[in-house]
């Protein structure tokens, strides 16, 4: 037990860790934890979830199990191979879980804990404060590539789309689509150095780097897209642009909004800014007959449908709206 | 009867002299002989080394005659002739201008299917002719001054055997009729049995789950956990597998029933007492259908995630990604949570969805086949009791076929062991549809 106590120490009183969390991790310690002796992943994961369960963190279980499984090199518990479930884990192990959970007991989200998420079944790096991609975009994903699918027209130039995406991210949307589409290439952008950086890095990850032109641009800026003209006009257009209302950012949990950039989800009074700056750019840079995929906000559909009538000149239709995988 | 007895014996060269003995003293005594010379058999198998020695100077001089006791076989050589009148017939038939368009496509693929077997019929005529003469040829030969000539008939009669042997092996493969699935993926899932006393049954069901995924890995088969419920106090409440590769279903289908358990649990009082506990745990095998096989409506899913609670997109984050698919007119629940891509968790939900709509489908179909087949192995419900695993006796049984293995530790290895059992479990299989083939068309005749 001492020598458990002495090891946490060292662990907490490391650089850049808040003095804060040293009460909690021993008041939280029960004399006869299992972590006493030899203790299996089923045994941590418990442990770890009665901790952030007295501490108020949101999905507690599920917190603990994926950094028991990723510190033991799976991506979820449930794929965990049924031996190491029962085996009892080495010091160092421990440690690693130790060190991740008090991480979110801070409340960071377990994405940017591990250091990567998967998105459409590709294994991504996730880095603060880059956007975490969610699940409903992975839905935005697969809508693009039944489009993609169903309309041979994409395929005159040289057989394959080209695909613009703004507000890149980490690169999910775009490394998606290209590993589904292995004839199409993407111009991703993103005014973020952080998200340009890390999108460089999956696309390298995932050997992809060679489709994808990542360009750093701010598409609320005027005449921004003269920037993007020497690629030529795009057959598609997809984003996941900030739609949040202002006045619903401070709802956030903290889990957001003290992790990640607000520039990616604060979308201004309506939460529709960047939206009317991405149709903004259509008519210069979509080819005809090109589509745009957004996702947004429940209440958009019909913002975004009165506002392309109000501005004739774009040329724009609002062609389907589809509501998510829990009917929003 | 003796057919059944016939079939089955070509497909084991080595006993063919011996069993040949066993025919002729048993040749009257019609069904109940069979099954027991087929005990008996399996039971000579499993001491192979010594019966071959013993067999060997048996199937010398009795391995030409007793294939052609098999050619002369009735049901066997009636059905082949058949099939060689049917196949001359729809030659000339094909040959006149006047069939119709529809009727000639019907007949082309009668034609094309009959082929191959008249060939390997042709064949085998022509060896068994062969032979026939070599045979003649032998008894008129002098023994003293061509004994070279004779030691070279002698050759070449046995090397026409071997071929006849494997003309009729493969005769045999493609008369025995193919079962729809055998090409398919499966999803295997294991369920431990209600506990009598100990933990015996989630200890059970663990080690059967970790010999099916070692069998996967020794056969080279991809093996991907579905679903994994350990029981609290060790063992396996409930596990799910996904296995692809070749000709999965084939080989697992019959694994499919209650496997039972009798051992000394290791702990409690009666581990102390000796007393030997029963257990079971159920195996289902589905097979997994190709995409075309089963559609699923979207219509008729209802989909359960964690986010369906308060706001989504942008505003929440949330790493709970478990789906739950719900089947409306079926009301088939299938949960998965293998994945952190929630659009990947619903992808595995609905395969394994689709693979039990399609088992729906096949226990239709099998349905209908029972009436009319009824196979020992082929046909048995998923919930009888298939298996014995005696842990105190140290032996696995196979109740449908009567096999024995002993050392279970090696058998639970899921290395050759299983293999072995399976094999035989096949050929079984395969020997009782051929036997009810030809009996049907023998019938049929009537």
């Amino acid at each position: 037990m001492k020598r458990w106590g002495r090891m946490l120490w060292a662990l907490l009183s490391g650089p850049g860790r808040k003095g804060g969390t040293q009460g909690w991790a021993f008041s939280s310690w029960p004399p006869h934890s299992p972590l006493a002796g030899l203790v299996s992943a089923t045994e941590l994961v418990s442990h770890w979830t009665a901790v952030f369960e007295e501490r108020g963190i949101p999905e507690a279980r599920e917190s603990s199990e994926y950094i028991v499984a990723h510190v033991l090199g799976a991506k979820t518990f449930q794929s965990l191979r049924p031996a190491l479930r029962i085996q009892p884990l080495t010091p160092q192990q421990v440690q690693c879980i130790q060190e991740l959970s008090s991480y979110r007991l801070q409340r960071m989200p377990v994405q940017y804990i591990l250091g990567e998420w998967d998105f459409q079944g590709l294994s991504l790096k996730m880095a603060p404060p880059v956007f975490i991609p969610r699940p409903e975009t992975e839905e935005l994903v697969d809508w693009v590539l039944e489009e993609v699918a169903q309309r041979p027209c994409a395929a005159d130039t040289q057989g394959s789309p080209l695909i613009l995406e703004v507000g890149c991210g980490s690169g999910a949307i775009a490394l998606s689509l290209l590993s589904q589409l292995p004839q199409s290439r993407v111009i991703a952008v993103d005014k973020g150095e952080a998200a340009i950086c890390l999108t460089h890095e999956n696309a390298q990850r995932l050997q992809l780097q060679d489709r994808i032109r990542i360009v750093p641009l701010d598409v609320t800026l005027e005449r921004s897209w003269e920037h993007l003209s020497p690629w030529g006009p795009v057959d598609l257009v997809v984003s996941n642009p900030p739609y949040v209302f202002h006045q619903d950012m401070e709802q956030l949990a903290p889990e957001i909004c003290s992790y990640e950039d607000p520039m990616a989800l604060d979308g201004g009074k309506e939460g529709m800014d960047i939206i009317f700056h991405i149709l903004a750019l259509a008519p210069q840079l979509l080819k005809d007959f090109g589509s745009i995929f957004l996702e947004v906000d429940p209440r958009h559909p019909g913002l975004v449908g009165s506002w392309l009538r109000s501005r004739p000149d774009l040329h724009l239709n609002l062609r389907a709206v589809r509501g998510d995988f829990c009917g929003r | 009867m003796n057919r059944h007895l016939c079939v089955w014996l070509f497909r084991h060269p080595s006993l063919k002299g011996y069993y040949q003995c066993h025919i002729h003293l048993h040749s009257q005594q019609f069904r109940r002989t069979h099954l027991d010379t087929k005990m008996w058999l399996f039971r000579q198998n499993s001491n192979y080394i010594l019966h071959s020695v013993f067999s060997k100077n048996w199937s010398r001089r009795y391995c030409y005659r007793d294939t052609r006791l098999l050619w002369k076989h009735k049901a066997l050589h009636k059905y082949m002739e058949d099939l060689n009148k049917e196949y001359q017939k729809l030659d000339q038939c094909l040959q006149h201008i006047s069939v119709n368009e529809g009727d000639r496509r019907s007949l082309n693929q009668r034609y094309a299917k009959l082929a191959p077997l008249t060939v390997i019929y042709q064949e085998i005529q022509e060896a068994e002719q062969a032979i026939e003469e070599l045979e003649s040829m032998c008894k008129s030969l002098n023994k003293q001054d061509e004994k070279q000539l004779q030691e070279l008939a002698l050759e070449e009669r046995q090397t026409i055997n071997e071929k006849i042997n494997m003309l009729y092996n493969e005769l045999f493969q493609s008369l025995v009729p193919k079962e729809k699935y055998d090409k398919n993926d499966v999803i295997l899932e294991v369920t431990s049995g209600r506990t009598t006393g100990g933990d015996i049954c989630q200890q059970f069901t663990q080690e059967i789950f970790d010999m099916y995924q070692n069998y996967s890995c020794y056969k080279h088969w991809n093996f991907e956990l579905l679903n994994y419920t350990p029981a609290d106090y060790g063992g396996l409440h409930h596990a799910a597998a996904r296995i692809s590769g070749n000709n999965v279903y084939k080989h697992l289908k019959y694994e499919g029933g209650i496997h039972r358990v009798q051992r000394i649990p290791e702990v409690g009082l009666s581990s102390r007492m000796q007393r030997i506990h029963t257990g079971t745990m159920s195996v289902i095998v589905l097979p997994q259908p190709d995409e075309i096989d089963v559609k699923v409506d979207p219509k008729d899913l209802r989909v359960d995630t964690f986010r369906a609670r308060g706001a989504g997109g942008q505003h929440v984050n949330t790493t709970d990604s478990a789906v739950r698919l719900v089947h409306i007119p079926t009301g088939l629940v299938v949960e998965c949570q293998q994945e952190r891509s929630q659009i990947k968790n619903k992808e595995i939900a609905l395969r394994v969805l689709r693979a039990k709509l399609y088992q729906q489908i096949v226990e239709k179909d099998k349905c209908q086949q029972q009436s009319v087949r009824k196979l020992q192995v082929g046909t048995r419900a998923q919930s009888e009791r298939i298996r014995t695993y005696n842990f105190t006796q140290d032996r696995v049984t196979d109740h449908r076929i009567a096999y024995e293995v002993r050392d279970i530790k090696e058998f639970l290895c899921g290395e050759k062991a299983l293999d072995q059992l399976i094999q035989r479990l096949l050929q079984s299989a395969d020997e009782e549809a051929m036997a009810e083939l030809l009996d049907e068309n023998l019938k049929s005749a009537k």
